[in-house]
């Protein structure tokens, strides 16, 4: 049965509706994601003792922090359903597609949280000013589009695993990295200011829309 | 099938040793470059072949696709892991440092971390049905990276790697010996690859 666009967009946003009132009567997902980064910004900053790093270190430092904070909540975007048992259920009551792009709005609204929670400790502790402010906020959005979305995927991929550990990141990292590196490189830009690469910010626009339409495709097939 | 690829080994490895003259300035031991391009464009070509199966496998739903799929990209995972200890020592006698996270150096480590990643999702997951679906569903995530990863990036990013034999002017620049064997030897590589794929 083909849904129409409309019928498709309410399916879709009430599977972001039911995710984000259970995220924020169990705190669980994003506690963990906060906590991650909360940590791992504070053993940085622990390690280096307030030396002055300079900007390219500081982009690479942001971006692992928010890859691996980011992966220890996405993981688990489909095991509330999986371990309730109620993800067939789910997937009885929406189409494939609304399921999809639901969970992916939602990862991409805890995502954005998580920056907006992260990044004014980070550039707290390591002394650290943005000469580009609009080029930094442009180069998150389409890094956390671009995480979100193979994000979302990758969660559908590793629900029927056994061993979970460690898995989610190993499998999403090498899929991020045509995102990875131009985002490090614009951050350095957007710290240091200066000369910015335009190319690297369409790059990581395509590669975006391309991850977008393949999770769209593929998803279909984990039916 | 097997004693001609013997055969074709021996021969070209004898030319490699004792025809074709030593890089310049380099010595004998950067003949391994011999080793390190076909290797290199076999776990390439392995990673597209099991890419191929895998899209098969969703489409039709048969199991040996599945299979063959995961076979190619247990020959890849070995073919780069070659490559990417040929091209380390290669950059020792060359740059003076193994490893320097040059692009291309950066792309073949991302190939190993997809391939580590899509085995290990195999060995993950028990049920064979499912087992198939996500890893045939991982294999066409990843190849999305190649464009990226092996033409885009490398491009943007200074390098000190060697222009590719098929480099953007079209014209290899290199002595007619050393291309004849380089083409010989990929040609053996990819021949030693599609055998393993096709023995049981």
């Amino acid at each position: 049965m083909k849904l129409s666009n409309s019928r498709l967009f309410e399916q879709g946003a009430a599977i972001f509706r039911k995710d984000f009132l259970i995220g924020l009567r169990r705190r669980a997902s994003f506690a963990a994601m906060a906590m991650f980064a909360l940590t791992s910004l504070a053993a940085l900053s622990l390690a280096t003792r307030g030396e002055i790093l300079e900007p390219k270190i500081l982009a690479a430092l942001l971006w692992v922090v928010i890859f691996f904070a980011a992966s220890a909540g996405i993981s688990g975007t489909f095991d509330d359903e999986e371990t309730a048992g109620t993800l067939s259920t789910l997937k009885l009551y929406a189409a494939p597609q609304a399921v999809l792009f639901g969970k992916m709005f939602f990862t991409f609204a805890s995502l954005a949280a998580l920056i907006i929670f992260l990044l004014p400790i980070f550039l707290v502790l390591f002394d650290c000013g943005v000469e580009e402010i609009f080029l930094l906020v442009t180069t998150i959005f389409f890094g956390a589009v671009g995480i979100s979305s193979a994000g979302t995927l990758t969660a559908a991929l590793t629900t029927s695993a056994t061993v979970k550990g460690g898995l989610f990141p190993i499998l999403l990292f090498p899929v991020t990295l045509p995102i990875f590196l131009p985002a490090i490189r614009l951050t350095e830009f957007a710290f240091a200011g200066g000369e910015c690469g335009a190319e690297f910010l369409i790059l990581m626009a395509i590669y975006d829309a391309i991850l977008i339409t393949a999770a769209s495709i593929l998803y279909d097939y984990l039916d | 099938m097997l004693k001609f690829l013997v055969a074709l080994t021996a021969a070209i490895i004898a030319a490699i040793i004792f025809f074709v003259p030593p890089v310049k300035g380099l010595g004998d031991l950067a003949k391994i470059i011999f080793f390190h391009v076909p290797t290199a464009w076999v776990s390439v070509i392995a990673f597209f072949t099991s890419a191929f199966y895998a899209a098969k496998f969703l489409r039709t739903g048969e199991f040996s696709c599945d299979e063959l799929s995961a076979k190619a990209a247990r020959l890849g995972f070995i073919f780069v892991l070659l490559a990417t200890i040929s091209g380390a020592i290669f950059s020792k006698l060359t740059w003076g440092t193994f490893w320097n996270w040059d692009p291309r150096q950066t792309t073949i480590f991302v190939l190993i971390l997809i391939y580590g990643a899509y085995l290990t999702l195999r060995a993950a997951v028990s049920a064979e049905k499912i087992r198939a679906k996500v890893s045939a569903v991982y294999s066409l995530l990843s190849v999305l990276t190649v464009p990226f990863l092996v033409f885009i990036l490398p491009r943007m990013y200074f390098s000190l790697h060697p222009e590719p034999v098929l480099n953007s002017a079209g014209r290899p620049e290199m002595d007619a010996e050393i291309l004849i064997a380089l083409i010989a030897a990929v040609i053996d590589a990819t021949l030693i690859f599609w055998w393993l794929m096709r023995k049981k």
